[in-house]
């Protein structure tokens, strides 16, 4: 069931929050809402489950093509995850589950041997078959998400909305929780939308990635499109570590530094150059291509790749991710002259900018 | 070898400050409370039992109770109101409500009696249109209920409040998103999750509507077995210098001291 929101804008007190926010994801698509904290991505979730209304007036909310914007949270079908869980906590892992279900008005009740039935069901879903009789505090975090997830979906909702789900849990825990979640999607069809301050999360979870900064969307894309062809520079910046050039662009050159690269947006004037580090080439010596002749400040070799550090002959610092048999090829080290040459780069328009991105 | 850690003090000055604080609690608690029970058994068991079943002091008892029977519900009834206002929703006034709710431990218990009798009086603002209709608020009954309940109204209230607040609205949102009403959401999320504290509230509240003695006395008149109330009583007895007598109603009052205290700690460990 497909998720239409449209033109929603919602403001606390004098902070806006959203400014005009429209936004579908179509029937069983995972979409990752992925923007820095204050980005008003949690409010745009909320305002999904109903939790939050936009400001009257300014925005609706569709489920399946039905307008649901003045509908109350209990009445739309949503299954919510929360950040820090929200489990009951007096409450059994079992009764957890359930709550939903013994919430439902009598008619729609189902008995207690169904019930039992639905929430054993859902417990081995989440893979927590015989934490039934458990509470929330004697399980680990990793757990309670899932016990948050199997209540949330015990309602059948029509959609499920996952708000930072693995933002308290350990790097190994996270990635293996994501991993799973994108498999039980695949399992369960049902169209989500996953919030997240985390870019590897969600480039590697959804099928669909959008991109918020201070209220608005910035990009809507695949997780592919969306880190090779970013739209905006906000969207470069937050995708990962990257170098920035001021530039200058000329009858569909962009001079920046001592290079000169053909390009080809139809941008004249003040420039401003993105380039990703593991988009430079490292080269002993000048080798044809346009390239920034550098030293190397500091190399960082305790990883799958090697981060150096270099300072270029013009004064800028540069980040360049290279392979280790690059290191060993060039031997890498403090004060050695090297050439960066870029492979790829990313180019918008505007004047140097000074304030810190 | 030393093993002294840097926060550990030597051990004479430890014995010091355990000695003054233990010295401290005996002189100003254990010997008044141990007191009151010698005083009131100084003639016997029999003479203790015969001073509890005077008329008078029944009737004091009776009082006691029912006072409270009345003052507590309310103030449980406004105390998880409140406390339920204040800490899941933002509204203009918030601030001004915490403060009110502070108001009856900020004001001497005489003052608020006062307060009662200007209004409840004869001469007092509604004091004409009372007798009008033939009620009589002051020196009577309802006088020592409203003041028992002004008296009381913040014990609940603050048991609740930094609970409800530090557990914030989610598992609220949780139930809301879940299907869940209005009641629904309190009876099975947010009554369950401050139980404990509920009870620990309920509890003092209980002992300061059955122990209040300031705010009722100015408008209680002192009528004996019309509107005594148990300290109030406890006060006659003694400046009659039937000190047994009121020793013995002292001591239910002491007792009910120490069951709250043991209650409020079984509670407050339940709770944590």
């Amino acid at each position: 069931m497909s998720i239409e929101v449209t033109a929603v804008s919602k403001t606390f007190g004098d902070s806006v929050v959203l400014r005009d926010v429209s936004l579908v994801v179509p029937d069983g698509e995972l979409a990752a809402v992925l923007g820095p904290s204050g980005s008003g991505k949690t409010t745009l979730l909320r305002i999904v489950a109903g939790l939050d209304q936009p400001d009257p007036g300014r925005g609706t909310v569709r489920l399946d093509g039905e307008d649901v914007t003045d509908t109350p949270p209990g009445q739309r079908r949503v299954g919510l995850v929360f950040q820090h869980y929200a489990l009951f906590r007096h409450m059994s892992v079992f009764e957890n589950v359930a709550f939903g279900l013994r919430v439902l008005p009598r008619a729609g009740r189902p008995s207690a041997s169904d019930l039992r039935e639905r929430v054993t069901r859902l417990l081995h879903l989440v893979q927590l078959d015989g934490l039934a009789g458990r509470y929330p505090h004697q399980l680990s975090g990793g757990q309670r998400q899932r016990v948050a997830l199997a209540r949330a979906l015990a309602i059948e909702p029509r959609v499920l909305l996952l708000d930072e789900p693995f933002g308290a849990l350990d790097a190994r825990v996270r990635q293996e929780l994501r991993r799973w979640l994108r498999r039980l999607h695949d399992e369960l069809h049902v169209t989500s939308i996953l919030v997240t301050h985390d870019q590897d999360e969600a480039l590697e979870v959804a099928d669909r990635v959008v991109v918020m900064n201070a209220g608005a969307i910035e990009q809507v894309d695949s997780p592919d499109d969306v880190f090779h062809r970013p739209r905006t520079e906000f969207v470069v910046n937050f995708l990962g570590a990257v170098n920035r050039f001021a530039g200058q662009a000329q009858h569909g050159r962009v001079t920046f530094g001592s290079i000169a690269l053909p390009h080809d947006h139809a941008l004249e004037g003040h420039a401003r150059v993105f380039v990703r580090p593991h988009d430079f080439e490292l080269h002993a010596a000048p080798n044809g291509h346009p390239g920034v002749t550098a030293t190397v400040l500091r190399v960082h070799s305790a990883g799958p790749s090697v981060r150096v550090e270099l300072l270029a002959v013009s004064g800028e610092t540069l980040t360049v991710e290279v392979s280790h048999e690059v290191q060993r090829a060039l031997d890498l080290r403090r004060g050695r002259m090297v050439v960066a040459t870029p492979r790829r780069i990313q180019v918008f328009a505007g004047p140097p900018r000074t304030d810190a991105w | 070898m030393t093993t002294r850690r840097p926060l550990t003090e030597p051990a004479w000055a430890r014995r010091i400050v355990m000695g003054i604080a233990l010295a401290f609690l005996g002189a100003f608690l254990v010997v008044p409370l141990v007191a009151v029970f010698v005083e009131a058994l100084r003639r016997g068991v029999g003479a203790y039992l015969d001073s509890l079943a005077d008329g008078a002091a029944l009737h004091a008892i009776t009082l006691t109770l029912v006072t409270a029977a009345i003052a507590v519900p309310l103030n449980l009834v406004f105390g998880v109101a409140a406390a339920w206002a204040l800490a899941k929703f933002d509204f203009t006034g918030r601030s001004v409500l915490i403060a009110l709710i502070d108001l009856p431990l900020a004001v001497s218990p005489v003052i608020s009696g006062l307060v009662f009798v200007l209004l409840f009086g004869r001469q007092g603002w509604l004091g004409p249109w009372l007798a009008s209709h033939d009620l009589q608020v002051i020196f009577a009954v309802p006088g020592i209920v409203v003041a028992t309940t002004f008296v009381t109204v913040p014990f609940v209230a603050r048991q609740l409040i930094p609970l409800m607040q530090a557990q914030g609205t989610g598992a609220e949102e949780a139930a809301a998103v879940l299907g869940a009403g209005g009641w629904q959401t309190f009876r099975r999320v947010t009554l369950p999750n401050v139980k404990w504290a509920l009870l620990s509230g309920v509890i003092l509240c209980n002992a300061r509507a059955m122990g209040e003695f300031g705010a009722v006395s100015v408008v209680s008149g002192h009528i004996r077995e019309q509107t005594n109330t148990m300290p109030l009583h406890v006060e006659i007895l003694y400046n009659e210098y039937n000190f047994v007598a009121a020793f013995a109603v002292a001591s239910l009052l002491a007792g009910l001291a120490v069951l709250t205290l043991a209650v409020k700690t079984v509670t407050e460990w339940k709770s944590s």
